[in-house]
């Protein structure tokens, strides 16, 4: 791979390239490198407490409230929130090898969306996001099938304890809706069928799939202070799949999709639920539907038909030439039909072609890009809600954007575009700035989220030594080179490097080649080139 | 770039601050106005709409019910526990319908005539029958598309179409129609509503005090000048791809907005250029500044509508004489646990307390700095929700709705629209077959009817058949309740 193919395959695949990334990239074939990332592993999510919250039955309140609770520091913080996962979140994005795995889950969990704005339970969560980390290359269906077994899942969505008397649609909606098929019929290429939506179901297949979907309760190891309610039902609990209860049941013939499959009367639950998946995973939209939302995380947010028709194809037949078992729903061949199709690979790339880096891509790039460190924090409840994109909290089942956000003034859709207006545009450039001065600030020596700039500045020292007049083209371009593969465009290039030059020992004392450094840092990496993946 | 590490500091505590402020007490904020300057030189034909959407969809049976014994006997017979007690409702007088007693900050809003409940607004494509319904393919023009379901039947409200791949929203067709100065001005995210063909939503903070500053910028440091100077040049140059092309063209337009409006956002309730009327208006809602903290609003919605107000107050600024706002408030999606250890309380009555308070602060606000009757206030939802609970103690997706508009141009004190018949299968349910029987009603107003009554006081009956494409379907094009 070129330097510029490496680059684009790093803010692809990755949470963004490093020097050292893209130079192993470049001894390889995109392929091989792929190859490589999918028997990668290693990152896991471990923090926080455990399953204590949900064991307790001193009353009350929370288990924080308890004796046992009030010893603990920051109990609800490290046993109830997110808060612990995104420190491994980011940490394991920022420093981790097996980049591809834990991009293709985070696609992944913005697709089968669970949010700790509704759910409390550290070690749930840990839990399901681990799930998505060994099924990243794995089979959709076992995707389907332990998203709608979890009990995380269960609770967010009323499908854990939904009786078959006056059953909820809220999972059977939203797996119907935003899990597999849609709501509009597609072709394989994710075409509307005739132009416009066609729908895929109605009202009355959303509740024989609700039905079908009865009887399920939290796996057996929870206690309550106010016991488990219903009665015949688990206490809320978070580790291992929900179990089935008959008697919430519902043992009635059940019509699938489409009309002719049917769940038959007296299906036991779990044997229900393997239908259900069969219908959906044998449903003509589930391959263009997912396959296109995978193009759009992680390459770009309009591909053309035929490229979501080369991916879904991949998808249905399990199979994209070395990759896959050869079973439909495979990932390892979806993914790699996303990554290695001749759009993503393309070196002239179309007018349409990219999608705009969100908040938490823009986090992780940075701080990889400029051997940065991080322990999170910063990134959830600050910069994470500035810029709406506070990780593991998402507003609702819906993510944090639409799939089809308009961006106005073209024909086109950009996702991130959701969450990108007025506001977010003055912050992201805010972020660069703060960032900036946190890593070289003198009173912000124990910051735990920060670039190191150092490397760069020894550099430019040098430089400026050795050639002063190449030196500060030199610096913008070792960054260019790296953030976005190629040098910036004529006038961004130069107004970056008259911009780099405006600071001197005059004006800003000794540290005045620090200062050039972090304006090429906030020139490069605030960038459109940057800002939109390409 | 440097990088003032004094202002830095100061930001980030700022922000940290606010992220904490539930922790802070309560108090009376009347010593404390810093300013009591009152609004600034009204343009004398000035107009806002002001749109707050209820994510999730909003049960809008428990907002307004009937309190003649007939329908109560039905609400209540069909509701069982999630059924709010007669009792319990705040009666609008003059009618034989009450609010949910979280919504009582609005009775004295209706009292004075200036609060109407309009029912069973939806997304229609024209006037539609029970029978047209049941008979029509899923794909006829006369079926909304997605019916039921949030995401979708949000782009039909925020859009007044009934296509789902709709791209505009139907403030933002209105914006670009009229071809006014501001876009929609939302603090309440990108929604769909503000969104037009050429122009995105003005999106600002939602929360006062948080700042539109750009780090570095509008410095007295020359090299800090050139850094602005290179960024607004960079930003200002063609680009190789529409996306980045639309990246620059928000780019350019934050900075503008930046300058002209950062004074009015960075005022919070008690400081510096506060607002006397609007702190007193939102006196409950506030806690005052002490020990060095700005002083803050306490809920979400306050927060935006706070916002709202200030720039309404400072609309010459905002530019233009009609001016469209959004804000919203989610978490209705309750499909369980909608109603707490009794029915009075519970997710259901916080959000709608919430949405009561905040709104009745709002209209005083107005009122106060004598804009009462040249801002309307609305509701949009997704939907309604079933009238039959299902066994989680919650609701499911419907489609026909109830809404409230208020404000002192509304002709209230009284109800617009026909409630549904509160009869399961009956003749505005959508269902006949036993396994439908929920209570989604057909909608009998469609939200282009609601849309073009609030867009004809607004001074938009030039362009309501180019900002309502099909509201030529309706014969009767506007409700009349402003």
């Amino acid at each position: 791979m070129s330097q510029q193919d490496a680059v684009r395959l790093a803010h692809q695949a990755t949470f963004g390239p490093t020097e050292a990334l893209v130079a192993d990239m470049q001894t390889k074939t995109a392929a091989d490198w792929v190859a490589q990332q999918m028997a990668a592993t290693g990152s896991r999510y471990g923090s926080g407490g455990g399953d204590v919250v949900h064991k307790y039955t001193e009353q009350g309140g929370t288990y924080c409230d308890t004796a046992a609770g009030k010893a603990i520091p920051n109990c609800w913080r490290d046993l109830y929130s997110s808060w612990p996962l995104m420190g491994d979140f980011y940490k394991n994005a920022v420093n981790n090898g097996d980049q591809l795995r834990q991009r293709v889950a985070y696609a992944l969990k913005q697709i089968v969306v669970i949010s700790a704005v509704d759910i409390e339970g550290t070690y749930g969560m840990r839990n399901y996001n681990n799930m998505l980390l060994d099924n990243a290359f794995g089979n959709y269906r076992d995707v389907l099938k332990k998203v709608t077994l979890s009990p995380v899942m269960g609770d967010y969505l009323s499908n854990s304890n939904n009786d078959k008397a006056s059953p909820n649609e809220n999972y059977a909606r939203e797996l119907l809706q935003l899990f597999s098929i849609g709501t509009c019929e597609l072709n394989l290429d994710g075409t509307l069928k005739t132009g416009k939506c066609v729908p895929t179901y109605n009202n009355e297949n959303v509740r024989e799939y609700a039905y079908a979907l009865t009887g399920w309760t939290y796996p057996a190891g929870g206690a309550s202070p106010w016991g488990c309610w219903p009665q015949g039902t688990n206490c809320r609990y978070y580790t291992g799949d929900m179990v089935s209860v008959a008697a919430m049941h519902d043992t009635q013939a059940r019509k699938l999709l489409p009309v002719t499959k049917t769940v038959p009367a007296n299906t036991a639950a779990p044997q229900a639920l393997e239908l259900v998946l069969d219908s959906l995973m044998a449903h003509p939209n589930t391959a263009p539907f997912i396959g296109k939302q995978l193009i759009q995380h992680l390459v770009t947010s309009n591909p053309s038909p035929a490229y979501v028709q080369r991916v879904a194809q991949a998808f249905s037949a399990g199979k994209f030439a070395s990759f896959g078992a050869g079973r439909n729903g495979d990932l390892a061949a979806t993914v790699a039909a996303v990554l290695l199709d001749t759009e993503a690979r393309s070196t002239q790339p179309a007018r349409t072609f990219g999608r705009l880096r969100e908040p938490v891509q823009m986090f992780t790039s940075t701080l990889r890009a400029l051997n940065g460190k991080t322990d999170g924090e910063i990134l959830g409840w600050w910069w994470g809600e500035t810029l709406s994109q506070h990780i593991f909290r998402p507003p609702t089942v819906f993510n944090y954007y639409p799939p089809d956000y308009p961006v106005a003034g073209t024909p086109l859709v950009g996702p991130a575009f959701a969450i990108h207006n007025a506001n977010t545009a003055i912050e992201r450039i805010n972020f660069l700035s703060y960032m900036n001065w946190v890593s070289t600030a003198s009173d912000q020596a124990n910051a735990a989220t920060k670039f190191n700039l150092q490397p760069f500045v020894d550099a430019y020292t040098a430089d400026l030594g050795a050639s002063p007049a190449d030196a500060t083209a030199k610096l913008v371009d070792r960054l260019s080179m790296l953030a976005v593969g190629a040098p910036l465009p004529a006038t961004a290039r130069s107004e970056a490097i008259r911009a780099v030059d405006a600071w001197t020992q005059n004006n800003a004392g000794d540290s005045w080649r620090s200062y050039r450094v972090q304006q090429a840092v906030t020139m490069v990496f605030g960038s459109p080139q940057f800002a939109i993946v390409r | 770039m440097k990088a003032n590490p004094l202002s830095m500091n100061r930001r980030q505590l700022l922000r940290l601050s606010a992220l904490s402020t539930a922790a802070l007490g309560l108090g009376g904020v009347g010593g404390l106005m810093m300013s009591t300057r009152s609004a600034r030189a009204q343009a004398a034909d000035y107009k806002a709409l002001v749109c707050i959407f209820l994510y999730g969809g909003n049960d809008s049976l428990n907002t307004i019910t009937p309190t003649d014994a007939t329908r109560y006997k039905q609400y209540a017979d069909v509701r069982k526990t999630l059924a709010l007690p007669q009792s319990s409702l705040v009666a609008l007088g003059n009618s034989e319908y009450g609010l949910h007693p979280s919504l009582a900050a609005l009775k004295p809003v209706w009292d004075a005539g200036k609060l109407a409940p309009v029912f069973n607004v939806g997304p229609l494509f024209s006037p539609l029958t029970k029978d047209q319904y049941r008979k029509e393919p899923e794909t006829s023009d006369l079926i909304p598309d997605a019916l039921f379901s949030h995401s979708d039947q949000q782009v039909l409200w925020e859009s007044s179409t009934t296509e789902s791949v709709t791209r505009t929203g139907w403030g933002g067709r209105t914006s670009e129609a009229m071809q006014l100065a501001s876009p929609v001005v939302s603090v309440g995210g990108n929604g769909r509503f503000g969104v037009g063909a050429l122009q995105v939503p003005l999106v600002l903070p939602g929360w006062p005090g948080a700042s539109l500053k750009v780090d570095g910028f509008s410095s007295q440091w020359q090299p800090q000048q050139v850094g602005e100077q290179a960024m607004r040049a960079m930003y200002g140059a063609p680009q190789d791809s529409d996306l980045a092309d639309a990246f620059t063209r928000q780019q350019r337009f934050a900075f503008e907005v930046s300058s002209r409006l950062t004074s009015v956002l960075e005022i919070t309730p008690g400081g510096t250029g506060a607002t006397a009327a609007i702190d007193n208006a939102f006196a409950s809602l506030i806690t005052p500044p002490a020990n060095g903290n700005q002083g803050t609003l306490k809920t979400d919605l306050s927060q935006q509508l706070y916002q709202i107000a200030k720039l309404i107050a400072a609309n010459d600024r905002v530019q233009g004489t009609r001016q469209i706002y959004f804000a919203q408030i989610g978490g209705f999606d309750t499909h369980d646990n909608q109603i707490g250890d009794t029915v009075l309380n519970g997710r259901h009555a916080e959000l709608l307390k919430e949405l009561g308070d905040a709104v009745a602060a709002f209209y005083n606000a107005m009122a106060g700095i004598g804009y009462g009757d040249k801002v309307t206030t609305f509701t949009q939802s997704d939907f309604g929700r079933t009238f039959t609970p299902n066994n989680n103690r919650g609701t499911d997706h419907g489609w026909g709705g109830h809404h409230l508009v208020l404000g002192g141009a509304v002709k209230g004190g009284t109800t617009y629209g026909e409630y549904p018949a509160l009869v399961l299968g009956g003749p505005d349910d959508v269902g006949v077959d036993a396994w439908e029987l929920q209570g989604r009603w057909i909608p009998k107003i469609g939200v282009d009817q609601y849309a073009a009554t609030l867009l004809n006081w607004f001074g938009a009956g030039a362009v309501l058949d180019t900002a309502l494409p099909n509201l030529k379907n309706f014969p009767t094009r506007t409700i009349g309740f402003v």
